[in-house]
């Protein structure tokens, strides 16, 4: 990088906030995605406000310098990597926090993670009711940026349902608004479908790729205290996709439901069951495990009442063990570290989201790769909002192992094409997903159409988004 | 292999651990109490290398050669109070602090004038403040009662406390006094060495620890008492561990505080006035050591006192900033840190700032000079001792 470059970035936020050194470089090459190569910036850069962050982007618009948005570097594929020689943007300065109460919402800067905004909240009585498993960790920008979910998905949704309008700063430094916000004499966020198109839904998902995310706008809710943990066994997959769906169709509120088949729920038991002290059991071939969630102890007790009944009603068993969802939703905050941590391998993760209905065609796709390609690995998941179930399957290697690492990354491609036949879809869409995909051309290339009227430059985090 | 080969094998395959998962910057994790981990990202400008996550990343590249050992290279690893908080949430099977601790003693070769300037005062001293050491009795004279050099007892002052801190050793011997428990302060007491095993300096360490360890069997005794939470750890617990050096029974004087007052052998009268005493845990001695409620029963002893909590407390305690040598290696750095603690405490509503280790008690005063709001930093002793005969 142009040493006049980084002088003009430096006069903008002040040179102790701009860092060419060997050693910072290198810790900005990677992220907590360790199963990718690390990449080495030419700079780092940590503005401390959005205008700052207009201002670089004007600069290196000019200069045609690559940029890379980064916020708490959580991410699991590659998503912070920078290209070679790119100018890494960290945005976790920008830590502010506007509550709306009256409009049951609030803005948090870039910089916020959901632990922090948690905490915030609850003093309020209020929460966020998503929470990605690395929330600690995770900024809600940075969440909106992948299209996340998490704990509390199964009844509120993705992220995305969440967020009521963004501020983002386009690749040449403007300064977009978008919902309700974009009108400056609105009183704050309170709706996102405002004035037409729905701009906010172009940037969420879009990896940084067409914008940074500096500001999100969410809605808020009143905090649930009443909670129910239980565990349902069922003898077929169908019987639990079922029980899923029709929790839906009765309106009880999981927050929080995932489906464990026996090697799974195994895995998961070797791994965090001594730690949640869930008692020995003899498992049935399904377990659906939930966290019911109501405002009110009433509406609990009619919850859990209508979920035995459901359950009975497939010829399954409640099975009465409330360890395992209990220890799942009060470790919501912070499962995907513990998980990281699983026999002290590194590992590739392939998110992506499947009906419950199809909930046997994502297993059946992750263990046939593993079995093919020789691999450990597991998959975990849960029930996200509407009619949707949320896989996020683990291949594991060792590090020191460079074959099988070549295996890992062959399989987790080979995977996603397998998956993406099964009706699957990703919230992340690396090009993995879309790459010699025909049936993905003509949405590749009017994204790639928006992408060059936003970015003719191209030098906004490129290849990120399917290859763009 | 030899033993420095399987060592460096061992400690690489510690760093590997880290998944990079970022949970030792800035964690605010409310139901466990965390509001932050790390101190030095949230003092400084907040780079990666600032926390354990850049930190591991940097260390490797320099173990693996991939990094030159240069002093600026390395820079961000001195940059650390090894306070161990990042070690209380990581999740990962090893424990960071403990393991950045062992970099920098393979760094060696890596020039570092303020860790080479501390080694060889101590190592021609027997203390970091490069004065005559005997200086560490001279409080003794100040007591108005004599203190024997051998005994059953033994009172290790450490170098802050003895030439630095003089109240602490002298309300230290105050208690054990009133107490009427016999006790001896060495005539020529050497550093413990927790400095020089902080800022990797294993070889020195393992010099004073023999001195130390010599002292201590010819003074004759059959239990240490330690005012200062470093000397407690060292010797407690990296005596036995690191140099296979064992010790009789070591014990912080509100350790044994505690247990005098619960005998009925101390009975403090009422401390003149409003008290609102907010305690501070030295990492050494409560996220080290797990001694979190003896300070706390003794500061309740007190008539007339009342304890408040930090917002941040026990083993999720953010740090003063005085530890792992940064006091001496980014001093304006430690300053901060401390200031922010000086804060907290100042957020409780607390009149007092008590602590337990007289490094912790001078990087808090240092803070509140920063802050400027009058707030006294006490050390638990020193209150203490202001109510027993």
């Amino acid at each position: 990088m142009e040493e006049s470059t980084i002088e003009k970035i430096s006069q903008i936020v002040g040179p102790e906030y701009v860092s060419t050194r060997e050693d910072v470089l290198l810790s900005y090459s990677a992220s907590a995605s360790t199963g990718y190569d690390s990449v080495k910036p030419s700079a780092v850069v940590r503005p401390g406000s959005t205008e700052e962050v207009s201002e670089i982007l004007k600069i290196a618009n000019d200069v045609n310098l690559k940029v890379t948005p980064r916020c708490g570097g959580s991410s699991l594929q590659g998503e912070v990597i920078p290209v070679e020689g790119a100018l890494v943007i960290e945005l976790m300065r920008l830590d502010s926090f506007e509550l709306h109460e009256d409009l049951r919402s609030a803005t948090v800067g870039a910089g916020v993670t959901f632990g922090k905004l948690d905490k915030l909240l609850k003093v309020c009585g209020l929460w966020l009711p998503v929470y990605p498993e690395s929330s600690l960790v995770a900024t809600v920008a940075g969440n909106v940026a992948v299209n996340g979910a998490g704990p509390g998905s199964t009844a509120y949704g993705c992220i995305a349902e969440m967020v009521l309008g963004l501020e983002v700063v386009l690749p040449d430094g403007r300064i977009i608004q978008t919902g309700s916000e974009a009108n400056p004499n609105a009183p704050g966020p309170f709706l996102r479908y405002a004035f037409g198109p729905d701009l906010t839904g172009l940037f969420i998902g879009s990896l940084g790729s067409l914008g940074i995310i500096t500001k999100v706008s969410v809605k808020l809710f009143k905090r649930m205290e009443e909670f129910h943990y239980e565990t349902y066994g069922f003898q077929e997959s169908e019987q639990a996709q079922k029980f899923l769906i029709e929790l839906k169709e009765n309106n009880v509120n999981a927050v929080f439901a995932s489906i464990y088949e026996g090697r799974i729920l195994g895995f998961f038991m070797d791994m965090l069951g001594e730690e949640y002290h869930i008692p020995e059991h003899d498992w049935p071939p399904f377990t659906v495990s939930i966290t019911l969630g109501r405002l009110r102890e009433d509406q609990l007790q009619s919850d859990i009442k209508r979920a035995a009944e459901i359950c009975g009603g497939l010829e399954g068993e409640v099975i009465g063990i409330s360890e395992l969802p209990r220890g799942e939703w009060d470790d919501r905050m912070r499962t995907f570290a513990r998980s990281s941590y699983a026999h002290g391998w590194h590992w590739r993760i392939l998110y992506h989201h499947q009906t419950p209905s199809n909930w046997h065609k994502s297993i059946e796709a992750i263990w046939d790769v593993m079995d093919e390609y020789a691999l450990l690995g597991h998959t975990a998941g849960f029930a996200t909002g509407h009619s949707s179930y949320n896989f996020y399957p683990h291949l594991y290697y060792f590090p020191e192992d460079k074959e099988e690492e070549r295996r890992v990354r062959e399989a987790h491609v080979d995977l996603s094409k397998r998956l993406f036949k099964t009706g699957a879809v990703p919230f992340k869409l690396a090009p993995y997903w879309v790459n010699g995909v025909d049936e993905m051309k003509e949405y590749m290339n009017v994204l790639k159409g928006i992408k060059d009227v936003l970015d003719p430059n191209g030098i906004m985090h490129p290849g990120v988004m399917g290859g763009l | 292999m030899t033993t420095m080969e399987s060592g460096m094998e061992q400690l690489m395959e510690e760093l590997h651990q880290c998944r990079r998962c970022g949970i030792c910057r800035n964690a605010v994790y409310d139901a466990r109490g965390f509001d932050g981990i790390c101190p030095v990202y949230e003092n400084s400008t907040g780079f990666e290398t600032s926390f354990m996550r850049g930190k591991i990343i940097v260390a490797l590249a320099l173990l693996n050669g991939e990094l030159e050992k240069t002093a600026r290279n390395s820079e961000s690893l001195f940059d650390c109070t090894l306070c161990g908080n990042c070690t209380q949430i990581c999740p990962a099977e090893f424990e960071p602090a403990h393991t950045l601790e062992l970099v920098r003693g393979l760094l060696a070769e890596v020039p570092n004038q303020v860790r080479e300037e501390i080694a060889h005062k101590i190592l021609s001293n027997n203390n970091p403040y490069e004065e005559d050491n005997s200086r560490k009795r001279k409080w003794i004279s100040e007591l108005g009662f004599d203190i024997p050099t051998n005994g059953e007892i033994l009172y290790f002052v450490g170098c802050t406390a003895g030439m630095r801190i003089p109240e602490v050793a002298k309300n230290t011997a105050k208690i054990l006094k009133a107490a009427d428990l016999p006790f001896a302060v060495l005539q020529e007491e050497p550093c413990c060495g927790s400095v020089l095993l902080r800022t990797g300096k294993p070889e020195a360490a393992a010099e004073t620890a023999e001195r130390v360890s010599n002292a201590i069997k010819e003074s004759g005794a059959k239990k240490i008492v330690v005012s200062c939470a470093g000397c407690l750890k060292t010797l407690k617990e990296d005596f036995p561990n690191k140099f296979d050096i064992e010790l009789p029974e070591v014990l912080h004087i509100l350790e044994l505080a505690d247990n005098l007052l619960q005998e009925g052998r101390l009975k403090p009268k009422a401390l003149p006035g409003k008290n609102t005493v907010t305690y501070h845990d030295p990492c050494h001695m409560g996220r080290e050591l797990s001694i979190y409620e003896s300070p706390r029963r003794v500061i309740q002893a007190i008539p007339n006192v009342n304890l408040v909590e930090m917002e941040t407390n026990r083993d999720t305690a953010m740090c003063c900033g005085a530890g792992g040598g940064l006091r001496s290696y980014n001093s304006e750095l430690a300053k901060n840190i401390a200031s922010k603690r000086v804060q907290d405490a100042i957020d409780t509503g607390a009149n007092i700032l008590a602590t337990a280790c007289p490094f912790c008690e001078h990087n808090l005063q240092s803070g509140a000079k920063i802050v400027g709001r009058n707030m006294p930093i006490k050390d638990v002793v020193s209150l203490l001792a202001e109510c027993v005969e």
